[in-house]
């Protein structure tokens, strides 16, 4: 009996760590999404997750990463820095070794400041940090970090891409900055000031504003009078969110004729509440790709087709999928699901865009790199805006290219390689 | 400062402050008149607004504006019959707490109806022609009948306190509520109703104005404070003083957004100068238009210290 008992414990001994063995090479990649689902703020990080889930069900449908799945792990923090890092530490405690987030660069900046911390305590358990979206510049400057990178550009680089454009217009002449008063809004007012002195200087600024953010400001009519007193032909502005239709549909209201140039203001999100107030005034904003471009290659108009088919709408960005797409090729490089290893990896790593052109990410400070296209917004012409089942019968057209030159900007980074 | 700048600034300002007295004149009746701390009351806004849109999709905007307004007042009268009245005896912590609670529940119920993303309320396509134009500047049709329409709402609450026996039995039931139920009237039901109606001002307001700052889930939350500025400044309980109060901030703030004049330029006219790179240059640079948010709260302390009853308030704060 007894040596029956040995036997059977043997064997179930072997059989459970074959299954464990086996079990192993299956256990999902798993990335926490640390973005706003409840509360003001939800519709901005339900379009993040919708991305990049999405981009993670097609890398899943096509056999995974090495054999493995991704599975992205939404978690709410409801645009409170104090959930942020409780979030976290929920994530490090599930032994989640990848972060992504990019809703709000104060809960990046969090982010990145604690697993500073982390790594150098926690040598060979080290996080990985998958910025989306939060594009304060600092990030891959003077805060730049090795388990950090970012998929978006940056304020300074989104700038540089519209002055470029604006430098090549020559209706723009008279310009009024009009931001946000908190670190974004002042970083793009800063930056726009400095590189309109310096890439345009016939361009003349002629007033510059910082307004309350966050939709605290009901009534635009005070600035809008200011802006036409100031005999502006042309407003530059960060601005998003409420801050931004209020702007547009003030403006229509008010009858007052400029051009808007700015980064957010047709974020597909707040556009219900413009609609077509968007074409009363020639509206332009720089993206790393067009879309509502038709003559897609064949491999994204199926990606977009699916994105459509499972969330409703046509991806308004591009870079989730870029940014999965090239963590799958990081690991396939060096082969090891280590985010040391695939940190190393996605060093100088390129990725694929849409309209051509090359997406890279920059060795020097983990900034990704892209061609820009400004993109004016326009009536229906090949494919339209979709957002949530709701067809808005507009389009993009491209009234510009701006090569990655023009935004490649030199970075104060000294990265420390574990 | 040319005479242009001026007619805009007035103009401007009677605009914006006819649309604070709209938000806030349910608030007068309901914290000014009842005494309840109504930390919700932006949230009836925002329902009216919603409710604005999902009818005037439905039907139309004048149906819309008669029905919304209806329907908010009676949810208000059933949160006040159902909820509040039991919570009325543990005093004004209870109430908050209460409305506070009500208030996320709401914001939330909300997304969960329509969605987390602003809804496509648009000012009605009749009304929406530029009427007036000033200098460049021209002002839709709409924006007028909202300005006509809430001097009527003034006007209306103000006759039905003063002149009728109506508000004769609802001023009694708020300061001598023993009396009136003595004299034979339903105290309670006179309460419920005072507050149905405030929440029904509200939800007006919202029928007007979601369509134009954007009706969202994040509108209630953002409009809370000003609100009680407003009812604080003019005075607990009385309309006029909300009416006063709301040009009054309407106008400052409109003035301040106007003005580019920073602590900077007072130093230079003395023949200093503030080094650009030094930490103090943080403050004088600042210029008033950017302090113009602040603006109604600096208002509400100077009244609070100076007059702690408001401009008109029968009673302190």
């Amino acid at each position: 009996m007894k040596k029956f008992l040995l036997i059977l414990l043997s064997i179930s001994y072997v059989v459970f760590f074959t299954a464990c063995e086996k079990k192993e090479t299956k256990i999902p990649i798993k990335i926490a999404a640390i973005e706003p689902l409840s509360g003001p703020y939800a519709a901005l990080g339900k379009d993040i997750i919708d991305g990049i889930v999405y981009s993670a069900d097609v890398i899943n449908k096509n056999g995974g990463i090495n054999g493995r799945m991704i599975e992205i792990i939404p978690m709410d923090n409801a645009m409170k820095a104090e959930k942020t890092t409780e979030l976290l530490r929920k994530a490090i405690d599930e032994g989640i070794r990848f972060i992504t987030q990019g809703g709000g660069s104060n809960h990046a900046l969090n982010i990145i400041k604690q697993l500073e911390k982390y790594n150098a305590r926690n040598p060979g358990r080290e996080i990985l940090f998958l910025n989306n979206s939060a594009v304060t510049t600092s990030f891959t400057n003077k805060d730049c970090t090795f388990f950090h990178f970012r998929f978006d550009s940056n304020v300074d680089m989104k700038v540089a891409g519209l002055v470029s454009h604006m430098s090549r217009d020559n209706t723009v002449k008279k310009v009024y900055l009009f931001n946000q008063n908190y670190v974004y809004g002042q970083t793009f007012r800063k930056t726009a000031k400095r590189m309109l002195e310096k890439n345009a200087p016939n361009i003349e600024i002629v007033g510059d504003e910082l307004i309350q953010p966050f939709g605290k400001v009901q009534d635009f009519n005070p600035y809008i009078t200011k802006i036409k007193l100031s005999g502006a032909d042309t407003i530059l502005t960060g601005n998003w969110g409420p801050d931004a239709y209020r702007l547009v549909n003030t403006l229509k209201d008010s009858g007052v004729k400029v051009k808007l140039f700015g980064i957010y203001i047709s974020q597909p999100s707040g556009m219900a509440a413009m609609g077509k107030n968007l074409l009363f005034n020639d509206v332009v904003v720089v993206k790393e790709f067009n879309p509502t471009n038709a003559d897609d290659p064949e491999w994204y108009k199926e990606y977009e087709k699916g994105h459509l088919a499972s969330k409703g709408y046509t991806p308004d960005a591009d870079r989730f999928r870029f940014m999965l797409e090239m963590f799958k090729g990081a690991i396939e490089k060096s082969n090891s699901f280590e985010p040391k290893d695939i940190a190393y990896a996605l060093e100088g790593m390129e990725g694929r865009s849409v309209d051509g052109g090359k997406v890279i990410m920059r060795k020097d400070d983990h900034q990704i790199h892209f061609d820009m296209q400004a993109l004016l917004l326009s009536e229906k012409n090949d494919q339209s805006i979709i957002y949530r089942d709701k067809d808005f019968d507009m389009s993009y057209v491209n009234v510009g290219n701006i090569p990655v030159k023009d935004i490649t900007l030199n970075t104060s980074c000294n990265m420390k390689r574990p | 400062m040319s005479l242009e700048v001026l007619v805009f600034i007035l103009f401007n300002g009677l605009l914006y402050g006819m649309f604070l007295f709209m938000l806030s004149s349910g608030l007068t009746l309901i914290f000014g008149m009842m005494g309840i701390l109504n930390f919700a009351h932006a949230s009836f806004f925002m329902i009216g607004a919603y409710l604005g849109y999902q009818i005037s999709i439905y039907s139309n905007f004048w149906l819309a504006l008669i029905f919304s307004p209806i329907i908010v007042g009676l949810m208000g009268g059933m949160i006040e019959k159902y909820g509040l009245r039991n919570i009325h005896k543990y005093g004004h912590i209870a109430e908050l707490l209460f409305t506070f609670g009500l208030f996320y529940i709401i914001e939330e119920l909300v997304q969960l109806i329509w969605g987390k993303s602003p809804v496509p309320y648009k000012v009605p396509e009749f009304l929406n022609f530029p009427l007036l134009e000033i200098s460049g500047m021209s002002y839709p049709a709409y924006s007028m009948f909202r300005l006509v329409l809430s001097l009527l709402i003034f006007l209306a609450i103000y006759r039905i306190l003063a002149k009728t026996k109506t508000g004769l039995i609802i001023k009694a039931s708020l300061t001598n509520p023993n009396m009136v139920a003595a004299l034979g009237h339903n105290v309670p039901r006179v309460f419920s109703q005072v507050f149905g109606f405030g929440c029904a001002l509200a939800g007006l307001a919202g029928v007007l104005a979601g369509n134009v700052i954007g009706t969202e889930p994040a509108m209630a939350l953002l409009l809370g404070p000003i609100v009680f500025v407003v009812v604080v400044t003019g005075g607990l309980g009385s309309i006029k003083g909300a009416l006063v109060a709301s040009i009054i901030i309407g106008m400052m703030q409109t003035t301040a957004v106007s003005l580019e004049f920073n602590l900077n330029n007072l130093i230079n006219y003395f023949g200093f100068t503030v080094d650009v790179s030094s930490l103090l240059n943080h403050f004088t640079n600042l210029t008033i238009s950017q302090l113009s948010p602040i603006v109604p709260y600096i208002l509400l302390i100077i009244v609070l210290i100076a007059r702690p009853r408001g401009l008109f308030g029968k009673r302190d704060v």
